[in-house]
């Protein structure tokens, strides 16, 4: 009986933080910004550029997807789940419901990991649609390059979703410490040589990249790490941060606004 | 401790700004009221009560249980914050519905119970429009019926009536004495003692974080009655209501502070506000808001507290 009480309280937290996430203004915003790559496959395709085929596909993906509309994606989303409530003036709406406050958040990052997949998704599959049909190519000709970007982009949905969470209850300007961590840090310290890379999560997506497909731009990028150890790390990671996300909720006070 | 509501010597800062200092008032059954000017620190205990700060010092306890992080104490409680902000994406329905849902409540009897809460603050014609087409007054309806959709023991109602229209007041004020008398206990700040008033002769006033005086309204109403009580009506036409109102006689003075606003002084505002409803309609006179700016009532406070 306490189970499906508390699973229907999930379900319209999960529910309210989905249609926020999808259908105001921010979701139509975000919505055009994951259309990206679709929108490059579908301009390549429409300038008949001769070589456009699913290694130009990953050459322009792996910057622009996985260093720009992802980390974007997720900052926008998931920096929206708690601290706009507190910005907003809406909170006490949640804080005064029989919820604790962790369960408040978890429900929350669950309605915003759906929300970005099914923002970041249907573009990248229809963008490689569009990509092998223009090749020529059959379609499940590369499907090792589709589910590599799919896995990337779920685990790095889920890793930046609970990091950027965790933002949002620790500082009241996530959007700014993100956009740092998520340009700055994430680019710079992905880059240096040796193990320092091993401190940005956009390494561990291009070790399941490199791991998972064949023929690709990332083929000679220096890891060891395997796609299977790189995906268990990025889900601990995404476990770690999103409890200390909800212990920091759980002990916070809202002075400023609400 | 045996009140609605105990606080015992009970502080909050804000950095270096104190916001309740040693805080100490019981608050019995039914309604009670708490009055002081903005700043005083009602919103503060407020916001202590339902568990979104928690207190440096001191002891307080709302039915008997400490609010800081009692999930469980929620469901006995409903709030009204100040604030006017909503989900404006939601509906008013999806709007109470989803935060009935949140109670606990299966989906079809939180559906029934936000119907029957919209139909008690007047809001049952505009239960499918989106909040963020509500006026002011509709707004603070929305909040009060999501507060009480729930059958809660306690209502926390922090300035239910700023801003209403006079129609929204009468709905407000006659929603939470009906609350009363089914039985349950309010807790209703404002700065406006008059507005209290007429739902309770319990108050507590609060000055500077400290609860200055409590218990029965009469013992300070003479106080107040010696200084003007001001009045902002916010209005299209300020001359046409400032001709229907110059000929009262407890009306001291009148001022346009602004192009859609006339600000009242009144020596008897509690028959200014049981006469107001009746001059607009008999004048049809456009009156969208109500406000009652605090700097009479602040007099009042400087002279209690000398």
């Amino acid at each position: 009986m306490k189970l499906a009480e508390e699973l229907g309280k999930a379900s319209v937290m999960f529910a309210m933080t989905l249609r926020y996430l999808l259908s105001t203004r921010r979701g139509i915003a975000t919505a055009a910004l994951a259309a990206v790559p679709l929108l490059l496959a579908g301009s390549l395709a429409a300038a008949r550029v001769e070589t456009f085929d699913i290694l130009l596909f990953q050459i322009l993906m792996v910057p622009l997807f996985l260093q720009v509309v992802l980390i974007f994606v997720t900052l926008v989303s998931a920096t929206a789940l708690i601290r706009e409530e507190i910005e907003d003036n809406t909170l006490p709406y949640l804080l005064t419901r029989p919820v604790s406050k962790p369960a408040i958040a978890l429900y929350k990052y669950t309605g915003y990991l759906v929300a970005v997949l099914v923002l970041l998704v249907p573009p990248l599959v229809l963008a490689y649609v569009v990509t092998q049909g223009y090749a020529g190519d059959p379609l499940g000709a590369e499907l090792d390059v589709l589910a590599a970007f799919l896995g990337a982009t779920a685990l790095g949905g889920a890793a930046y979703g609970a990091f950027f969470t965790l933002l949002s209850v620790l500082t009241r300007r996530p959007l700014v410490v993100g956009l740092l961590f998520g340009f700055l840090w994430e680019s710079v310290v992905g880059s240096i040589p040796g193990d320092v890379p091993r401190l940005s999560i956009i390494h561990y997506l291009r070790s399941i990249l490199k791991d998972m497909i064949d023929v690709g731009p990332l083929a000679g990028y220096p890891t060891d790490v395997s796609a299977a150890a790189a995906a268990a790390i990025l889900i601990a990671f995404t476990i770690a941060a999103l409890l200390l996300a909800m212990v920091v909720f759980q002990q916070s006070e809202f002075k400023q606004k609400a | 401790m045996n009140g609605i509501v105990d606080a015992r010597t009970v502080s909050k800062w804000y950095g270096e700004v104190l916001g309740l200092n040693a805080f100490a008032a019981s608050f019995g059954p039914g309604i009670t009221g708490l009055v002081g000017p903005n700043g005083a620190g009602k919103s503060t205990l407020f916001k202590l009560l339902i568990g979104q700060l928690r207190i440096d010092q001191g002891e307080l306890r709302l039915l008997g249980e400490n609010p800081w992080n009692n999930a469980r104490l929620k469901r006995r409680i409903g709030y009204c914050p100040e604030s006017n902000e909503l989900y404006g994406w939601l509906t008013g329905e999806e709007f109470v519905e989803s935060l009935l849902r949140l109670d606990g409540i299966r989906a079809s009897a939180a559906r029934t119970a936000a119907r029957g809460a919209l139909e008690t603050v007047g809001l049952t014609d505009a239960k499918d429009r989106r909040l963020r087409t509500f006026s002011r007054g509709m707004r603070q309806r929305a909040k009060l019926a999501q507060a009480l959709a729930h059958e809660p023991e306690v209502l926390i109602l922090d300035e239910p009536l700023s801003g209403a229209d006079p129609l929204a007041r009468i709905n407000i004020l006659e929603t939470i004495a009906k609350f009363a008398r089914d039985g349950g206990h309010a807790i209703v700040s404002t700065h406006v003692l008059y507005e209290v008033e007429r739902l309770t002769q319990n108050v507590v006033l609060i000055h500077n974080g400290k609860a200055i005086a409590s218990g029965d309204i009469h013992a300070i109403r003479g106080l107040i009655d010696a200084h003007p009580h001001a009045v902002r009506l916010m209005t299209s036409t300020p001359r046409d209501v400032a001709q229907a109102l110059a000929g009262l006689d407890h009306v001291v003075s009148i001022e346009f502070p602004a192009a859609e606003a006339v600000l009242i002084r009144t020596r008897q505002p509690d028959v200014f506000y049981r006469e107001l409803p009746g001059i607009v309609v008999d004048h049809r006179l456009d009156v969208h808001g109500l406000e009652s700016p605090d700097d009479s009532l602040d007099a009042v406070f400087r002279y209690l507290v000398g």
